[in-house]
């Protein structure tokens, strides 16, 4: 007999309330998080996207990617070693459009690689994000500091940095606009930090990601709140079963003096909490999705199926637990006590 | 014939420093198809007594004999299906659980001593019983829409269900009236002859003696009498 779902039957105002309490506490979770990742791609996509490796600055720029210069024989050597290295800069700047509007972007400069995209001289790739803006290939951009004028060649798909868009420009016109030779990073994919290299310092992808300004603050913040969530949800459980066992202490204690075991009664707030639960999160995940839908232009949100599963395993076990600590008190019951006790 | 027998039964309580004997040296045969009642002043044992033998608490010396076997050796899981399976209980309140129906009560003891029955010879059981106790007519209904008496008389149908070898009752008239008490022991005594139950059963009520085949009367732990 399915005693769980009899009492959730019997009992349904009960349990909405707490379903709807998790529900809510859920949907919130989901849009934080869509919104954490969402930023995080708008923050540093062009960084994200790139394969599994260890980028290289200079040990004396402080952890400062743009105060990093790699001197040219250091890049040499590693280039040569390794095929698959590219060697790359970003400085934030600006494009003039055709209409003289100063649009923010992200220079991007790269040695030849498929990881970057590959541009001529006086020829600019921008990210999609700006035909937004009316800009179209073939129009022709411009920047202060260069002396000559960029053809839009191509749109790339979400490519951002540091919340702007990335313009891949060619070394040449790089040098040119920020009077440096030397490039600032050196990325190795597939490559593991004991490849040293005398006077640069190695990073994985998520140690380089943290030097980026303002991506760990950002990314602590928001996941803070996304835990914080998380375990309100666990504590609710806990508190709302431990509750309903305090009220039910007198049952419980009969139920074992007739002989029911205490797994029994564990399995019941199991159940119950498994299908509050799978409920709340279906809805949620169903609303989180309509809002992804319907979520203003512009609003950095990005919720992956990933991460969905991510966090629904973890309100389950968040969940579980929290149940099962409230279910303590069930194996300390004394069917004596109940004994001893009134009517439930 | 006997099934039920409890050999110089001991019971100390100890608080703090203080050790307090409850129990001191208990002696009784309980029968088959006969009705036992525990009578006595507060404080006398009598429920210390009858939840030892029921399994509920343990003893601090003595022996627990229930089909040859001396109960206060077994460990309390097994102790705990000797309860499921082979005792049945009626307490003071009926302690029905709230969200199940009336036939539900049933099926769930049927499910809590592995009742051997299939489920449409559960399903004809709980009917059989129902009707026994007179409760037939109320096997969708839930504990709330009930009276004390008709509780009580699900109490004693879940009690029995499983067919138990022995039946314990604490005060099981004590939250009824005058006249339900009456109906109430009337079931008790029938259902015990009918199913040759050995029914042991605290009460403070000396009306409902006359139901009853033997009084044990206690007094500051001890059996003061014995009267059958």
């Amino acid at each position: 007999m399915n005693l769980a779902l009899k009492e959730m039957k019997k009992n349904k105002v009960r349990f909405v309330i707490l379903g709807s309490i998790v529900f809510l506490v859920s949907l919130l979770t989901f849009i934080i998080s869509g919104l954490a990742n969402g930023l995080s791609q708008d923050n540093a996509a062009l960084i994200k996207d790139l394969p599994a490796g260890q980028f290289y600055m200079n040990e004396d720029a402080d952890e400062t990617y743009n105060l990093s210069r790699i001197d040219s024989s250091t890049q040499d050597e590693i280039l040569s070693k390794q095929k698959d290295a590219v060697a790359f800069s970003i400085q934030m700047g600006f494009i003039n459009d055709k209409a003289g509007k100063q649009q923010s972007v992200a220079f991007v400069t790269a040695t030849d690689s498929p990881l970057f995209a590959n541009v001529k001289h006086q020829e600019i790739i921008l990210d999609s994000s700006l035909k937004d803006k009316g800009i179209q290939i073939g129009d022709t951009v411009t920047n202060n500091q260069f002396s000559g004028k960029f053809i839009v060649k191509d749109f790339v798909e979400q490519k951002k940095y540091s919340h702007a868009p990335v313009a891949y420009i060619s070394m040449e016109d790089y040098q040119e606009i920020y009077r440096v030779k030397e490039m600032q990073l050196v990325f190795t994919p597939d490559g593991d930090a004991s490849q040293a290299y005398t006077g640069l310092q190695a990073f994985s992808k998520s140690d380089f990601l943290n030097t980026i300004p303002s991506y760990s603050a950002e990314q602590m913040s928001l996941n803070m709140i996304v835990w914080f969530l998380v375990v309100i949800s666990g504590m609710l459980f806990a508190i709302f079963f431990y509750m309903m066992n305090v009220q039910k202490i007198g049952l419980y204690g009969i139920l074992k003096a007739i002989g029911l075991k205490t797994s029994k009664l564990f399995k019941m707030i199991w159940t119950q909490m498994i299908v509050i639960t799978v409920i709340s999160l279906v809805l949620s995940i169903t609303l989180s999705q309509v809002f992804n839908q319907f979520a203003p232009q512009g609003m950095p949100f990005s919720l992956s199926f990933a991460t969905i599963t991510q966090l629904s395993i973890v309100f389950l076990i968040i969940g579980f637990i929290g149940a099962t600590i409230s279910g303590i008190q069930i194996k300390k019951i004394q069917p004596l006590q109940a004994i001893q006790q009134g009517e439930v | 014939m006997t099934q039920f027998t409890m050999e110089n039964v001991r019971k100390t309580f100890t608080n703090g420093e203080v050790q307090e004997e409850i129990l001191k040296g208990i002696n009784l045969t309980l029968k088959e198809g006969e009705v036992t009642a525990l009578v006595g002043a507060s404080g006398s044992g009598k429920s210390t007594l009858l939840t030892i033998a029921a399994g509920l608490q343990p003893t601090t010396d003595g022996q627990v004999i229930f089909e040859g076997k001396n109960m206060t050796t077994l460990s309390a899981d097994q102790v705990r299906q000797v309860r499921a399976s082979k005792f049945g209980f009626v307490f003071q309140f009926a302690h029905l659980v709230p969200f199940l129906t009336v036939e539900e009560q049933l099926l769930l003891m049927l499910e809590v001593s592995e009742s051997p029955l299939k489920k449409h010879e559960q399903q004809r059981e709980v009917e059989r019983i129902l009707k026994l106790v007179g409760m037939d007519h109320r096997k969708n209904a839930y504990p709330s829409s009930l009276s004390g008496g008709e509780k009580q008389r699900v109490a004693i149908a879940r009690a029995i269900i499983h067919k138990p070898k022995v039946l314990f009752a604490d005060e099981p008239t004590a939250s009824l009236d005058s006249k339900r008490s009456k109906d109430v022991m009337e079931l008790i005594r029938n259902l015990t002859k009918t199913l040759n139950i050995t029914t042991l059963m605290v009460t403070h009520d000396e009306e409902m003696l006359m139901y009853t085949d033997q009084v044990i009367k206690m007094n500051d732990g001890k059996i003061l009498q014995n009267v059958n």
